[in-house]
């Protein structure tokens, strides 16, 4: 029995549920909007009023996926383990190496192919987010310009409509296409992981899969259990140094970047230790 | 008391006397005995003779018949005005009866049938064109009044389509290939059972497609539907459409352009040209998505595209029927162009039309051009940005999804070939 190794917290993995059932109702509704003839779309056409449905349908799903943004924004600022994805997913210069790297192993420049060692998310994995994130705010942006028509159309000229109608449509074939080209290939069609990888149901990856593609992580995971390396309290990241925060520092006066921080994390502390009242 | 029933009596008595006049005279007139004498021969059922082309006629009346007939209580030779000798039938040949003329009688109504298509078809030796008794029956007629009546407003559709839904007939006279009477049958005007064949045709005087006085002519359709839709009538006489109709434009609509001919439907029947899901499939782009007519009146098919395109064709497409359709904004049979100040479409208007569906929207809501494609080479800016985002778009999908999808097959080609060692 191989040991297997926690990547995504039932928090985590009700969050990507939700996202993948409302992404994949977007998609449906969304282009069903655009090609009201193919053939997939009939059972929305069919049925009395279906279209009407499937607007309404769509901008269901539309605020569902904008709510679980806003959640996500607080689950990463007010969790430790929220901040701690932030902190793992900002991309660095080892990225750009890993995916040199990759790209030389893939054309045979590597010979034999270099093992990799990636962080806990590796380049796809932050390409993707950092991917999801963009297309997340335009197309809620300009979903909500379309949505509200009146609205904006009382302070904007038609053509920044139509621009929004534009942007909404292309930016959705190229969020479905990377899901099915990118998501699908890392998390199903790639060799490494194929048949899937179940950390979106388990919660759990196999060490293979670890040492496939977050080597770092996974090295990083078993010196911390030698008890090598010892986990420290939270420090706020402010530039290149690493500052923790003193009760001292809180109560100073004036606005800066590690006072809020501060702030945020006291907070989550006594969140975290409330007895109720 | 008395006096009143004895006058009331005495009236009984003089009623009678009138009727004992009556019915002698009935009995004793000139007519009877005269038709009993041509009834002698022509009672026999087997009667017949045989015309020019060799064709086999009955010449068998029924007595009875006749005797119901409106013309019952004529003579044989009141209408037969040629048959002067009881010789007429000699060597079973008919010598000298010609066809029956019933305007003798039927003046007003001769001459309406004089300046009628079917009359002028005879002229011209069609066979079988329309003469009196093809309508109105021989020895059987009766007033239209009459259920029984061959020209009963119920039998009307019979008499026509006897020779109008004969598809031999259709094919002969080159009347095209509809069928009236089985479109007719299943049409709202069927199915009333008030309007009938003659209610748009006409009926002694109908006259062809192209005869200018006829009530089927292009240019009278509007008037001659308006005899029951006046205020249709009315509000479309001043439309574009129908002023370009009455100036004689082929092109331009008329009411049976859009509602269909002999078999116009309700407009809830999902069948009918006019029902909200097909006048912007079918029934406007008929014209305004064809290059013809569009090229002609200066006009272009792009507000067919571009509808096809925008929210609204999109949703009405996938049948949405809350989605504006042409008629929503354009008006339906007061169409008139955006110039026109009276037009929905006129900019004056527009934030009301627009508002119809969208409450509260604002004056700067209908601003801007409607109907446009956006395009790189666009007349105004904000086509023309909406169009480079559009290539820009197209140029990063194409880009992003392509490296995805090569970066990912290298990766896969790679891992698979590196497995088989």
């Amino acid at each position: 029995m191989t040991k297997k190794y926690f990547r995504m917290t039932l928090n985590e993995r009700v969050q990507h549920l939700n996202l993948a059932i409302n992404f994949t109702i977007l998609v449906i509704t969304g282009f069903a909007l655009s090609f009201p003839e193919a053939f997939w779309v009939s059972p929305i056409t069919e049925v009395p009023a279906g279209m009407t449905m499937r607007g309404f349908l769509h901008r269901l799903c539309g605020v569902a996926t904008v709510f679980l943004g806003g959640y996500h924004i607080l689950y990463c600022t007010f969790t430790k383990r929220g901040r701690g994805i932030i902190k793992d997913m900002i991309p660095g210069l080892q990225d750009a190496k890993d995916l040199l790297e990759t790209l030389k192993n893939n054309f045979f420049i590597n010979r034999p192919a270099k093992e990799l060692k990636m962080p806990r998310f590796n380049f796809r994995e932050k390409l993707e987010y950092f991917g999801l994130i963009w297309g997340t705010i335009v197309m809620a942006v300009t979903g909500f310009i379309l949505w509200f028509e009146v609205e904006w159309l009382r302070y904007f000229p038609q053509w920044t409509f139509n621009l929004a109608r534009t942007i909404h449509f292309y930016e959705a074939i190229l969020a479905t296409l990377t899901i099915i080209v990118w998501h699908f290939y890392s998390v199903i069609f790639n060799p490494d992981i194929y048949p899937m990888n179940w950390a979106w149901i388990t919660g759990y990856l196999t060490e293979h899969e670890m040492k496939e593609e977050h080597g770092l992580e996974l090295e990083r995971i078993k010196a911390q259990e030698r008890g090598e390396v010892k986990e420290l309290r939270e420090p706020a990241a402010v530039g290149r140094e690493k500052a923790y925060v003193s009760p001292r520092e809180v109560r100073k006066k004036g606005f800066s970047l590690r006072r809020l921080f501060g702030s945020v994390q006291d907070f989550n502390e006594s969140l975290k230790n409330w007895k109720g009242i | 008391m008395r006096r009143r029933d004895r006058g009331s009596k005495t009236w009984v008595v003089l009623l009678g006397v009138v009727l004992l006049f009556f019915f002698v005279a009935l009995n004793t007139g000139a007519a009877w005995s005269d038709n009993s004498f041509c009834l002698n021969c022509h009672q026999d059922e087997s009667l017949k003779k045989e015309d020019p082309r060799g064709r086999s006629i009955s010449l068998f009346v029924s007595e009875a018949g006749f005797k119901n007939s409106v013309h019952g209580e004529l003579s044989c030779s009141d209408c037969h005005t040629k048959v002067k000798d009881d010789a007429h039938a000699e060597g079973g040949k008919k010598a000298a009866d010609k066809k029956v003329d019933c305007g003798v009688c039927h003046e007003k109504a001769a001459m309406e049938y004089r300046k009628g298509l079917h009359s002028k078809m005879i002229m011209k030796g069609t066979e079988r064109a329309a003469y009196c008794n093809d309508c109105h029956g021989k020895h059987n007629i009766f007033p239209s009044k009459n259920l029984k009546s061959m020209t009963h407003i119920s039998n009307i559709d019979k008499t026509c389509n006897r020779c109008h839904s004969d598809i031999e007939f259709v094919k002969q006279h080159a009347l095209g290939a509809a069928i009236p009477g089985e479109e007719f049958k299943r049409s709202v005007h069927g199915k009333t059972g008030e309007v009938t064949c003659t209610s748009c045709h006409g009926s002694h005087s109908l006259g062809s497609l192209i005869d200018p006085k006829s009530s089927i002519f292009r240019s009278n359709i509007p008037q001659t539907c308006g005899a029951c839709h006046p205020e249709i009538t009315e509000q479309f006489i001043v439309s574009i459409h129908g002023v370009l109709a009455a100036r004689g434009r082929t092109d331009s609509p008329t009411c049976t352009t859009c509602h269909g001919i002999h078999g116009i439907k309700a407009k809830v029947d999902p069948d009918s040209p006019v029902n909200e899901r097909r006048i912007a499939l079918t029934t406007c782009p008929q014209c305004h998505a064809a290059e013809r007519i569009s090229k002609e009146y200066k006009l272009t098919t792009t507000p067919v595209k571009s509808y096809y395109d925008s929210f609204h064709g999109l949703s009405y497409r996938g049948g949405d029927t809350y989605s504006a359709n042409c008629a929503s904004c354009h008006g339906v049979h007061d169409i008139l162009p955006s110039s026109d100040p009276k037009s929905m479409i006129h900019k004056d208007n527009l934030q009301k039309t627009c508002g119809n569906c969208h409450p509260g929207a604002s004056a700067n809501f209908a601003k801007g051009k409607m109907h446009t494609v956006a395009s790189i080479a666009g007349d105004e800016m904000g086509d023309m940005i909406v169009g480079w985002v559009k290539v820009i778009y197209i140029i990063l999908i194409v880009t992003v999804i392509g490296g995805l999808t090569f970066f990912n097959f290298t990766d896969w080609l790679r891992k698979t070939i590196d497995r088989r060692h």
